[in-house]
């Protein structure tokens, strides 16, 4: 069983797939309002876990003694890991198994539109950045899951990608 | 010297007899009490006492003769007797009473008693009873103000079993929120998609598929 062939002309490389893929009419692509949703979560994930590091680090430096000229090197330092964290997160997670934990937790993946794969970390640091771009004027960059029948956005289309839904195997 | 009377000198004469006598017949009297005794024994000894003492159990005469012993006042003398002679006591300085309570909890018999007394519906008529007795209800009482109470359930609910128990609810009852923000927003996905389309007067949107098992 395979999804309908994607046009991007993205090179095709085997892949574990973490869930089989399916035929196009059997495929439920996952609409606008339940991705936002699974994107509030994973917010809340990261700015959860850079609050607390942040937090720690700040108090390691109230107590340990910091020249002032070092500041603007520590806040460098903290942005730059922040954005690696941020970038790290979504691409590590689509590329392994195609769903963060807010895909997880609403039961939708991020999968290949060619073959229902789950993407290569290319593919998923693109997405990533497409996101973005899709996000900076006005989030107008989503309107086409709106109006596309496969419910891709604009980020979607650049990387390949559809979202599924994935509902999790109940054979315990 | 003074002369004896005819009376003296008769019981003179009368001991005199008397003794020679006892000293001739004590032997003979030994030996035949001896005798007695042997045979006795040997009688006692033989397969013929054995069957006749059988038989007078057996007997309607031995029944008539120990319920006419129980009717009587034999019985209360017994008990008399029991209490003057202290037997209980004496029962109970020499262990007795301890190797017969071993002998009963440890023999079959306990446990078919007891078995048979848990299956009767008197018991069970007991049971009921002291349910609903106001002692049941004082002791309930008693055990709700007591401090080994609450131990015990402070106990029970920092055990693992319950701890577990608690998780997997709580787990349950997550994944019921989770599944129920699932179906709404998949049904607003559907709705907001509807109105876009409207709005900007594209085709609707082709029936979504059912999603996979």
């Amino acid at each position: 069983m395979s999804l309908a062939a994607d046009r991007t002309g993205a090179a095709r490389r085997p892949a574990v797939v973490a869930e089989p893929a399916v035929a196009i009419g059997a495929t439920a692509y996952v609409g606008l309002v339940t991705r936002v949703i699974a994107f509030a979560v994973d917010a809340a994930v990261i700015q959860f876990v850079a609050i607390a590091v942040a937090g720690t680090f700040a108090l390691i430096l109230s107590v340990v003694s910091v020249p002032d000229e070092l500041d603007p090197v520590i806040v460098a330092v903290g942005g730059a890991a922040y954005l690696l964290w941020l970038v790290g997160y979504f691409v590590i997670f689509w590329s392994a198994t195609g769903q963060t934990p807010g895909n997880r937790l609403l039961q939708i993946r991020v999968c290949r539109a060619g073959d229902g794969a789950t993407p290569s970390a290319g593919a998923a640091l693109t997405r990533f950045a497409a996101l973005i771009l899709a996000a900076l004027p006005l989030f107008l960059g989503f309107v086409p899951i709106l109006l596309d029948d496969r419910r891709r956005g604009a980020h979607d289309m650049l990387a390949g990608t559809v979202v599924v839904a994935a509902p999790q195997r109940t054979d315990q | 010297m003074v002369a004896r009377g005819p009376v003296a000198r008769i019981e003179g004469a009368v001991y005199t007899v008397g003794s020679i006598g006892a000293a001739v017949t004590k032997p003979v009297v030994r030996r035949v009490h001896s005798t007695a005794l042997a045979t006795l024994d040997v009688v006692l000894e033989s397969r013929l006492a054995g069957d006749l003492v059988e038989r007078v159990a057996a007997s309607p005469l031995a029944v008539r003769a120990l319920s006419g012993a129980l009717e009587g006042p034999l019985v209360e003398a017994v008990a008399r007797d029991l209490v003057r002679y202290r037997v209980a006591e004496r029962l109970l300085s020499e262990g007795l009473v301890e190797q017969a309570t071993a002998r009963v909890l440890e023999g079959p018999e306990l446990e078919r008693v007891v078995e048979t007394a848990l299956e009767s519906p008197a018991v069970e008529r007991l049971m009921e009873s002291a349910i609903e007795s106001r002692l049941f209800d004082q002791a309930v009482v008693h055990l709700l103000e007591s401090d080994d109470l609450w131990l015990l359930v402070e106990e029970i609910a920092r055990s693992p079993a319950v701890t577990a128990a608690i998780t997997r609810q709580s787990a349950g009852f997550a994944d019921q929120v989770a599944g129920g923000v699932r179906v709404r927003s998949s049904r607003a996905d559907a709705w907001v998609e509807q109105r876009a389309r409207r709005l900007l007067r594209r085709r609707p949107a082709p029936p979504p598929a059912p999603e996979p098992p």
